[in-house]
């Protein structure tokens, strides 16, 4: 899930994020114990008061980076603890344990942000930090800072079998269990890739309006890869569960499970055939072809691009967008979901926004910023990937609500095209609104049956042609775990029952 | 302390920790980022930051451990975890860190005046740009315009005797603009990243260019599904060029996850195709004096007139493979493993002129735009979305969107039959125009 919006589609940040100026925490983990050396139940203990940093100190920071003017200011505190184990070729290949810590401070005057961020977090750092982001209020108009005191926020994360007690010895049982699965499952599967990873993240946020927040999230990330090999052909498939969860997740979906799912979808693209060109009808299956929406809705209804008056859906709230099948909703409040936040990085508590309601545009994603800059209300959808980044407008857990069909019917009804059992990703240009995604598990359709698989073909739309063009929802919906990006990283979950797209351009090898 | 004491204490303390080798790499940087829209700062970002990485290998099992705190306990507590995860790892006889070889320092990597150049000139650039790609009545509005700078510096060492550092810099200016009319939006933008202040291009070339590729792409229409030529724009090489990359990864090769794995030597493109992976051009985006994990960086041919003449080695791929590291080992920072990639990657340019490609296609596509993955590097399966223009007669007649474009990795590379002599090497991927005499395109 890449949107190419401004910052992500432009060369300077690239060039930094190649120069490693970056953030660094591509995929993020957490702390357990090792088989022969104890463990890290005690966690490392990093210098500085950390999350710990006292109130009255936060209170300084926020008014020195007042003092030339701006009309909001934040200090967003972050400790991540990170961990990956890499399983290949069935052997354990590496082990990574990541530990950072930082903190940021963000002024906001009229439609300007000014931001540092320091990786010391002491007082005197931050109100250097405080300094250089006070630039961009110089000769701003100015607000007296409210004390901040502690809010509370809903949650909507539970946790059963904490990280922090879980062994690697037993990380590394599930690993093999799914290796093995995966070996087992068929003599043509050549190869598992399997990615563990675990992180605890902890955040303080404290702004100008007296709010302080402080929390730790939990999140596991397990990616099974397979690859078979007959010899002709070969495919590379991939699974991933993902949620803000203890380790009781595997009880939930046990890693054979989800090796088999891999496996499965690598043998029966051995016989794929070459993919037809044109303009066709689509059948998405259910769940993570939600990035469908994702990216082709999702994206340009968020409100940052909205505010500077350039998105696809600009001028049209209230506007009948789509048929009237379609409603769209963006939640951060699923139970234990990747994309489930309790509050966003800025405190706002999440909650479920109604984006498109039987096909009217109801609601923007916003964060605290374009709040203001469009008076709208704030959403619970300004989220950052570390303190190094202020934070945007992103979204959760983005999905599209189950209609009344069945997945069986809808097939049944379409007469030719195409079936899309997975997808590999996709991106959309939030501007023009036009969108393109990868099938990796693709059929054709004929006479209302799924045939033949066919190598992994884009397809490509505009947003408001997609959803115009959905004509059928069914009452399956299911979810799948993502990473988006947009100049920085998000997790996020998409979802979907298995819907019915009229005429998208497929991007295949033959008429 | 110095970061060289440091880091030869911290390979000290791991060898007593029980570590047979010990990689420190440290990474220490500076970033600034300006963005203004609408003649008015929006956004101004400015941070140092540095880290530590650990690589650790104990009786051939593999540990890292990476830590943003330079105080002494952090660090301690962060090497014992790259320990602790080592013993847990399988036994890898490959698993080991490059002996010392001496590498030759690259020229121009490195502007040390960037960071003295005043802020508000910085601001002033950037809306100057912005200005710039605004002067078209057909412009109707700005997604802003940026100036960024960053300056790292990079320290490897290990207990093989291994320390190297150097130092590198980047700026870099860029405008994104939208066009209008009825209901139409096109955006387009351009940028200009260089080591040193002074080679930055014209903003007014730049703007106007970003200005162009939005409004140029005014009333587009669709054609019909048919095969037909295609021509690459420089600026979409990489669509094709980055699958047979990932193909010629040594570690996916020996996996066996390569649609090239079996073709060293072989020809598998058309003769106009030469690849050349450049580590030393001087000031070059993408040198460095010595790669990810210190072996020093080369230029080497990777594919000689369609022939494939060489894959991409890291020490641990190479070990495998019984060959030497090509020093191609990538590093994103000091968080992660080094991986496998190039330096400054390029397409030779061929004999022909860009425009006598363009006269000599009677039907096809002038290809500006691609999205999707490009080529699938395990099988080789390439499909996209495209725009660009039309072309009929040896002529442009109009724009297209949503069009797609599809075939095989073999199919297509054995089909391009034009390679221009326009290679710019500003870029760490730059490649001439060329074009493919037939592919598959998808339309209405």
């Amino acid at each position: 899930m890449n949107s190419k919006d401004f910052s992500a589609g432009m060369m300077p940040r690239r060039r930094f994020l190649e120069l490693g100026l970056k953030s660094g925490i591509a995929i993020a983990v957490a702390p357990p114990l090792l088989s022969n050396l104890v463990s890290c139940s005690r966690p490392i203990e990093l210098s500085g008061p950390g999350l710990d940093m006292d109130k009255a100190v936060l209170n300084r920071v926020i008014a020195k980076a007042l003092r030339q003017g701006g009309d909001f200011a934040d200090v967003y505190i972050e400790t991540r603890h990170s961990r990956q184990i890499v399983m290949e070729e069935s052997s354990f290949k590496s082990g990574l344990y990541g530990i950072s810590q930082g903190a940021g401070v963000r002024v906001i005057s009229g439609d300007k942000t000014g931001y540092a961020y320091t990786e010391e977090v002491t007082e005197e750092n931050l109100l250097r930090a405080a300094e250089v982001a006070s630039y961009v209020a110089r000769n701003g108009k100015t607000i007296q800072p409210v004390e901040v005191k502690s809010a509370s926020r809903l949650s909507f994360v539970t946790v059963k079998r904490p990280l922090e007690d879980i062994a690697d010895s037993r990380r590394i049982e599930i690993m093999e269990r799914a290796n093995q699965a995966a070996l087992d499952y068929d003599p043509r599967i050549r190869m598992a890739l399997i990615d563990y990873n675990d992180q605890v993240r902890g955040r303080v946020i404290a702004n100008s309006e007296g709010l302080y927040l402080r929390d730790e999230l939990p999140l596991l990330f397990f990616i099974v890869q397979t690859m078979s090999d007959d010899g002709v052909s070969r495919h590379m498939s991939r699974e991933r569960i993902s949620e803000h969860s203890g380790f009781e997740l595997f009880e939930k979906d046990t890693p054979e499970a989800v090796a088999q799912r891999a496996a499965r979808e690598s043998i029966a693209m051995l016989d794929a055939r070459d993919a037809p060109a044109g303009t066709m009808d689509v059948v998405m299956e259910n769940g993570f072809g939600g990035v469908l929406i994702h990216e082709a809705v999702g994206h340009p209804l968020e409100a940052d691009n909205i505010a500077r008056g350039i998105g696809a859906f600009t001028g049209k709230m209230g506007q009948k967008v789509a048929t009237d099948v379609f409603t769209m909703v963006d939640d951060g409040t699923l139970p234990n979901f990747r994309g489930t936040i309790n509050f966003d990085d800025e405190g706002t508590q999440a909650q479920r926004n109604v984006l498109i309601d039987k096909g009217v545009l109801q609601g923007y994603m916003t964060d605290i910023l374009s709040a203001r800059q469009l008076d709208l209300p704030r959403t619970g959808n300004g989220r950052r990937e570390s303190f190094r980044h202020f934070p945007i407008p992103r979204m959760t857990n983005t999905f599209i609500e189950p209609g009344k069909d069945t997945p069986e019917d809808i097939l049944a009804d379409t007469r030719s095209g195409i079936y899309v059992q997975s997808l590999s990703g996709g991106s959309v240009n939030p501007v023009t609104g036009i969108f393109n995604f990868t099938c990796r598990e693709a059929y054709i359709i004929e006479n209302g049956r799924k045939t033949y698989p066919i190598k992994g073909a884009t397809l490509i739309g505009s947003c408001l042609g997609v959803i115009s063009n959905i004509d059928a929802v069914a009452n399956d919906l299911a979810f799948g775990p993502g990473i988006c990006g947009k100049g920085q990283m998000a997790e996020v979950t998409a979802g979907q029952p298995t819907v019915r797209i009229r005429g998208i351009n497929v991007g295949g090898s033959r008429s | 302390m110095n970061n060289q004491e440091l880091a030869n204490r911290l390979i000290g303390r791991g060898r007593r920790m029980g570590a047979s080798e010990v990689e420190v790499f440290i990474q220490n940087s500076r970033n600034l980022s300006i963005r203004v829209r609408n003649e008015d700062i929006e956004t101004v970002q400015e941070a140092a930051s540095g880290g530590v990485g650990f690589r650790v290998i104990v009786d051939g099992g593999l540990g890292f451990s990476h830590c943003n705190d330079f105080s002494d306990r952090a660090l301690n507590d962060t090497l014992e975890q790259a320990i602790a995860f080592a013993r847990l790892t399988t036994p890898d006889e490959h698993n080991t860190l490059p002996s010392d070889k001496p590498h030759q320092d690259v020229a121009g990597l490195y502007d040390a005046s960037i960071v003295n150049i005043a802020m508000d000139k910085k601001i002033d650039m950037a809306l100057e740009l912005e200005a710039h790609a605004m002067k078209d009545p057909r412009i109707t509005h700005s997604s802003g315009a940026s100036f960024g700078e960053g300056e790292t510096e990079v320290l490897v060492a290990n207990s093989k005797g291994l320390l190297k550092i150097y130092r590198s810099s980047v700026c870099s200016v860029g405008v994104s603009v939208v066009a209008e009319k009825g209901d139409q939006r096109h955006t387009g933008w351009e940028s200009c990243a260089r080591r040193f202040f002074d080679d930055l291009e014209s903003l007014e070339k730049i703007g106007m260019e970003a200005a162009k590729k939005a409004y140029e792409m005014l009333d587009p229409r669709m054609v019909s599904t048919q095969r037909a030529a295609v021509i690459f724009d420089p600026a979409v090489a990489r669509s094709l060029v980055g699958g047979i990359i990932a193909a010629i990864n040594g570690e996916r090769v020996l996996q066996g996850a390569s649609f090239l794995k079996d073709s060293m030597d072989e020809r598998f493109a058309s003769e106009l195709l030469t690849i050349i992976d450049d580590g030393l051009r001087p000031g070059g985006l993408g040198s460095k004096p010595f790669d990810g994990e210190g072996v020093p960086t080369a230029t080497r041919t990777l594919v000689e007139q369609g022939v494939l003449r060489g894959f991409l080695f890291n020490t641990y791929a190479a070990n495998r493979a019984g060959v030497d590291s090509t020093g191609n080992a990538s590093r994103s920072g000091f968080t992660g493993l080094p991986s496998i990639g190039t330096h400054n990657l390029y397409l030779k340019a061929g004999p022909d002129k860009a425009e006598d490609i363009l006269a000599n296609t009677q039907r096809g596509l002038l290809l500006k735009g691609v999205t999707g993955y490009g080529i699938n590097p395990v099988n080789g399966n390439y499909s996209g979305g495209a725009s660009g223009f039309w072309v009929e007669n040896g002529r442009i007649v109009h724009p297209v969107q949503g069009l797609t474009i599809g075939g095989s990795a073999h199919d297509i590379l054995n089909n391009i039959d034009m390679m221009a002599d326009d290679l710019d090497m500003n870029r760490s991927f730059s490649a001439p125009t060329f074009r493919v005499r037939e592919m598959q395109i998808g339309g209405a």
